[in-house]
């Protein structure tokens, strides 16, 4: 076994980690202010990459300006579902006990896929996209989809960062996740602040599953089987850390993927987590806990 | 808030109206009788891994029970369909095929699908004395089955990994890889070829499925540089390794089994890619009139054609050959003796009937002998049909069968 | 139909057992445990290997009591650590390396291929009736055992205190006791009924698999007791059978509805526990009984 042969697997665990690093993006937003880990932001997302299809089985004449719309279609679809499940179901449940809403995400999950399968069936679904050949960079090979999953989830967390940092309501956002009460006394409008915080995890969610579809197959388990792991690099990175996700997810997916040559192909998922254990035995609040967060 | 708040007693009795209810659909228990239709399970994959398969599995059921009562009914019997799912879940099978035996008092249950769902609904048919039809390719069931009452419509993983071997030998490769999906019928397809094959295997990466990528697993098989990849594997896992294949300029070639091979994979990936893959599927009898009509009414009922499912095909002929034991069994005659009769109306020496009407006006005269639309449907003596194999080549964007090898 | 009636009660008595170890983790001492099926796992693997090696299987049930409790040591130990809405991560992440590590250790579990040929309860016990009946008269016995566990658990001051610890763990350590042992040990006796749940199901069934064990497993329990009211021992009975009625109704509700094919009907069934999750939590979040907050502790 070469250093290159292990370069680049851990080049392939990199864009894993990214695109779940994507979805742990919108999880981690709904954790550190709405303060309950999301389980139906997998199957947003699933619904974003279903209706970024259909767009595209539809105007696929266009070419790759057809996959253009497509993303936008998705994220926008995932983002008023999302805002959506706000609205119905988790608006009345903060300061509830975030065991509740996880529940009830649960349930919303079941019910986004339960819809989906009844109008769109079981078979899976695949964009129309060009197939372009891997290319070489020194001793690594890296397929062109991989640099645009790995572009866009940094536009996309550089993009949170922007809007958590350096507006109002990315301002009031984090007043809310730091002390909710106070938030309320002084002021903030807290309807109109969480509607653009389920917006935004919406996009994201949306984003993920469009891009996982671009890279796999669209199919209405896509986004649950994303979940799990997606929740892992969300505390590894420490809740409520834009960055922290991210990263998460990328030392999740690096970790898996170059421990194949030890431990097997079949046993990989399972490291991922218990490299999210051991950090959790060391630093229990995650990896980034002091650094800038949403809170 | 509070007034929105159901109180214990309305939700005890929204709960017991529900419990009512679902007692009122009970049907009651009735032996069999001549006027009284014949019930039927149909215990397929609806939901959960297998669900690409088993809505089109059902419908296939449905469709042929259709031909029959059409016919005028098996016996003087019109058949009654119970659809049930087995959610690709062991646990969930098992309450089904419980209700499916003991409320819906069904003669046999047809169409399960993962080896995990037979080999766990097999005990509770086996006690109940109920006739279980499988598609399912684990060994296991062959030998567990010692009431002969289980009936195996698709080749065993170990004879598709035979077929596998006698291919790679015809095409005269010298070297292999295998990649298997983590489960009885991936691991058992590639370790069937590896038993039965002369060649050197080079490389044998088995993978968990519902990946966002297969590269890592991809990268190990090709660095060994084999002339051929055999795959014990499902369409999506197959549509993403074989993508990503193309992608990092893969050389080598392909042996897959035809349910993953499929025009649907063609479509997913486009004729470029797929040019070269050679597919390997139990013959269905494309060439009998038999598949031909289950493909005419298989496309009417679903709109896709009968090569997308080759599941449908083989429960379309649990339902008939069922039909055709029960009218070879006669009026009265209970699921015993049906059973009995299904290796009678299968095998040969026999007129070869193609549909069900033929069967039964031709059993008034003789022994008949069913073509199936997925295979000769001859049972050996586990109850397991013994197919030839087709072998077939994408080019240009079309499955061309070049080959049929026998085991 | 007896037949069918005593299958739905075994499911329904196996849940029942796993609810009422589930319920001592959440309902009494709040401990948010996603990853109840990896020690329902654990427990069948345990005793269903023990038996078929040759040992009695009343020393399978011992041992599916013992490795899930040795199990949820280290889980407990981090549970002291980290804030609660991590646990249910963790617990989540544990129960799928339990199924993983079961796929891949083929020489003791026979991995994907599954384990046949499990002796049944009856054989088990030498008792003269049928698999099933046997089953469902040693899962009587173990609940009704449960339930008195867990009533005289929770009334003692042991009881007291992992309440207290729900309610105000800072208070608890204000009066100089430590949270920390009394979590670990509900950690394990939560464990341990789930486990012998899952020993008594696997002798239940004759075969199991990994793909038996999956996280769905662990919802549907947390359904249950959420349903019935959590913190409340009649909460986790009404719950579960609330949800056994829901899931093996639904079978009978698609026979009176024609025009509704069985692959509609998965979809529909999916929808309707998902509407009902959101519904109870919107709208009666202390379940059907009502939970430790409404009043009434204890029971």
């Amino acid at each position: 076994m070469t250093v290159a042969y292990l370069m680049n697997l851990a080049v392939n665990g990199a864009v894993e980690g990214l695109l779940v690093g994507l979805l742990a993006l919108a999880v981690t937003l709904v954790f550190g202010v709405a303060r309950f880990p999301n389980a139906s932001a997998g199957d947003v997302a699933m619904v974003g990459a279903y209706s970024g299809w259909l767009l595209q089985s539809a105007i696929v004449s266009l070419g790759p300006l057809s996959l253009v719309f497509a993303g936008v279609t998705a994220m926008a679809s995932a983002a008023l579902v999302s805002l959506a499940l706000y609205w119905l179901v988790f608006r009345a449940l903060s300061g509830r006990v975030g065991v509740y809403a996880l529940i009830a995400s649960i349930g919303a999950a079941f019910v986004l896929r339960s819809v989906v399968t009844f109008f769109l069936g079981h078979d899976q679904q695949v964009f129309a996209v060009p197939l372009t050949r891997a290319l070489s960079i020194g001793p690594l090979r890296v397929l062109p989809i991989d640099l645009w999953v790995g572009a866009i989830a940094l536009a996309a967390m550089v993009c949170v960062f922007v809007i958590l940092r350096m507006t109002a309501m990315g301002r009031r956002m984090r007043a809310i996740a730091d002390n909710p009460q106070l938030a309320m006394v002084s002021g903030i409008p807290a309807a109109r602040t969480m509607s653009g915080l389920w917006l935004m995890a919406g996009a994201l969610s949306g984003l993920a599953g469009c891009l996982l579809g671009l890279k796999t197959v669209i199919a209405p388990e896509m986004g649950w089987d994303l979940l799990l792991p997606a929740f892992a690099a969300t505390i590894l990175g420490s809740v409520g850390n834009p960055l922290g996700a991210v990263i998460g997810g990328v030392i999740i997916g690096i970790a898996q993927e170059v421990s194949t040559p030890f431990v097997g192909f079949t046993y990989k998922i399972a490291i991922g987590f218990v490299v999210m254990l051991l950090v959790l035995l060391v630093r229990p609040e995650g990896l980034f806990v002091a650094r800038a967060r949403v809170r | 808030m509070k007034n929105l708040q159901m109180n214990r007693r309305h939700v005890l009795a929204g709960l017991g109206t529900t419990a009512a209810l679902a007692t009122v659909g009970l049907p009651v228990k009735h032996a069999r009788a001549a006027g009284s239709p014949a019930m039927i399970g149909a215990l397929n994959p609806v939901s959960g891994a297998g669900s690409a398969y088993g809505s089109g599995m059902q419908k296939a059921i449905i469709m042929a029970a259709e031909e029959i009562n059409a016919a005028g009914g098996a016996a003087g019997q019109m058949i009654e369909v119970i659809g049930e799912d087995t959610q690709t879940s062991p646990e969930a099978a098992v309450n089904a095929a419980k209700k499916l035996v003991e409320v819906n008092n069904v003669g046999a249950i047809l169409g399960t699908w993962s080896s995990g769902v037979t080999l766990a609904v097999m005990p509770i048919t086996t006690a109940a004395g109920v006739p279980l039809m499988c598609t399912s390719g684990a060994p296991a069931i062959s030998t567990e089955d010692k009431a002969d009452l289980v009936w195996r419509f698709q080749a065993t993983n170990d004879r598709f990994g035979r077929a596998f071997a006698k291919i790679a030998d015809r095409e005269g490769y010298k070297t292999a890889a295998t990649m298997a999906f983590n489960n009885a019928s991936g691991i058992g397809n590639t370790e069937g070829f590896k038993k039965s094959w002369g060649g050197e295997i080079v490389g044998d990466v088995v993978y968990e499925p519902k990946r966002p990528s297969y590269r890592s697993e991809l990268q190990q098989v090709m660095a060994s540089n084999p002339d051929v990849i055999v795959m014990g594997s499902y369409l999506p896992d197959t549509t993403i390794i074989l993508r990503e294949w193309f992608q990092l300029g893969g050389k080598n070639k392909w042996i897959i089994p035809g349910w993953a091979a499929n025009d649907k994979l063609v479509e997913a990936l486009g004729a470029e890619v797929c040019e070269g893959v050679i597919s390997v599927e139990s013959v269905s009898n494309e060439s009998a009139e038999s598949y031909a009509h289950f493909d005419k009414g298989y496309q009417a009922a679903t709109g896709s054609p009968a090569s997308s499912n080759v599941y449908a095909a083989m429960t379309y002929d649990m339902m008939i050959v069922w039909g055709l034991a029960m009218a070879a069994a006669g009026e009265g005659a209970d699921s015993a003796a049906v059973n009995a009769k299904l290796r009678d109306v299968g095998n040969p020496d026999g007129a070869e009937v193609y549909t069900f009407a033929d069967g039964v006006e031709a059993l008034k005269s003789g022994p008949i002998n069913y073509q199936g639309a997925s295979s000769r449907l001859d049972f050996d003596e586990y109850g397991d049909v013994t197919p030839d194999f087709g072998m077939s080549v994408i080019k240009d964007g079309k499955i061309e069968r070049v080959a049929v090898v026998s085991i | 139909m007896e037949a069918y009636l005593i299958a739905i009660a075994v499911y329904a008595l196996v849940y029942l057992l796993m609810g009422l170890g589930l319920n001592l983790h959440y309902g009494f001492t709040g401990l948010i445990n996603f990853g109840h099926v990896g020690f329902f796992a654990i427990g069948a693997y345990a005793s269903c290997l023990l038996t078929l090696a040759g040992y009695p299987m009343p020393l399978g049930f011992a041992l599916a009591l013992l490795l899930p409790a040795l199990a949820a040591i280290p889980i407990g130990y981090l549970s002291l650590r980290l804030r609660s809405d991590y646990l249910a991560i963790v617990t989540l992440g544990f129960s799928e390396v339990v199924r993983l590590a079961i796929i891949n250790e083929k020489w003791l579990t026979n991995g994907v291929q599954g384990v046949p040929g499990i002796p049944d309860v009856a054989q088990g016990f030498g008792l003269p009736v049928s698999g099933s009946v046997a089953a469902l008269i040693v899962l009587l016995i173990a609940n009704a055992l449960a339930i008195a566990l867990v009533y005289r658990l929770t009334r003692s001051p042991f009881g007291r205190a992992i309440q207290a610890i729900r309610d105000d763990e800072e208070a608890v350590r204000a009066l100089g006791k430590d949270p920390g042992s009394f979590k670990i040990r509900v950690f394990m006796i939560g464990a341990s009924l789930a486990g012998l749940a899952g020993a008594i199901y696997g002798h239940y069934i004759t075969y199991i698999t990994p793909e038996q064990f999956l996280p769905l497993v662990t919802f549907y329990v947390w359904v249950a007791i959420i349903l019935g009211g959590a913190g409340k021992v009649s909460g986790t009975i009404v719950g579960t059978l609330a949800l056994m009625t829901f899931l093996e109704g639904s079978r009978f509700l698609r026979d009176l509805l024609p025009g509704v094919s069985e692959v509609e009907m998965a979809s529909v069934r999916l929808f309707v526990i998902g509407l009902a999750l959101i519904l109870l939590v919107r709208f009666r979040p202390s379940g059907i009984m009502g939970d430790w907050t409404s009043g009434g502790t204890q029971r």
